[in-house]
């Protein structure tokens, strides 16, 4: 499925990247793609958590050699 | 339950401030309810000007490490992560009883500050959600 919207978090430190996910989330529509580009470590974990949290899907984790991206469907709102 | 945050800052040290932001940031940007109260030494860093590095004694000749690594790596200031936890609705509050043994006064307090409170406001905005105490 392709991306509503690539967020690029590369070489920001946790907790960079899902801030700059759940600014995205707050201009998403439900149906949306979210990409999120991320370096940090933690990122799987907290996508993950948030998530579970706000009742939105993880399409797929994807670890590329520069970056780790996650993709999340935007089921709630 | 109310999803709710307190972190008690009771430290005056950088490394201790920059996990308490870090975990404000974070908690403020899931939604929730985030407040921090700056109390004894964790008040020194909500006063107006320049803000010092300090860390404990035995880490401190760690201190060129971490902020290289900490560029590196991209970690913001502790304030751009109160900021941005501010920014989701984080408030934070600065000790009354320690603003008056220590001689700060309102206006020499950070803009960053919401407020002055006393204990038993801690009390009341604290009920019913998770404590932190750092």
């Amino acid at each position: 499925m392709e991306a509503t919207k690539v967020i690029d978090s590369r070489g920001s430190a946790c907790p960079g990247p899902i801030t700059d996910l759940i600014k995205a989330y707050r201009n998403s529509k439900v149906g949306d793609i979210l990409e999120l580009w991320a370096t940090d470590l933690g990122v799987k974990a907290d996508t993950d958590a948030w998530a579970k949290k706000t009742g939105n899907e993880i399409l797929e984790v994807r670890e590329d050699p520069d970056k780790i991206v996650v993709k999340i469907k935007i089921n709630k709102r | 339950m109310e999803d709710k945050l307190s972190i008690i800052l009771f430290s005056g040290t950088t490394d201790r401030i920059i996990a308490a932001s870090v975990i404000a940031q974070a908690a403020a940007a899931l939604g929730t309810d985030v407040k921090v109260f700056a109390t004894f030494w964790g008040l020194l860093n909500f006063t107006k000007g320049e803000k010092k590095m300090m860390l404990p004694k035995e880490f401190e000749s760690m201190g060129p490490m971490l902020m290289e690594g900490m560029k590196r790596d991209g970690v913001k200031s502790w304030y751009e992560m109160l900021k941005e936890a501010k920014e989701f609705g984080a408030k934070i509050y600065a000790c009354s009883m320690t603003a008056s043994i220590m001689g700060i006064k309102k206006e020499d307090l950070d803009p960053i500050v919401d407020g002055v409170v006393g204990a038993a406001t801690f009390v009341q905005e604290s009920a019913g959600g998770n404590t932190l105490f750092i």
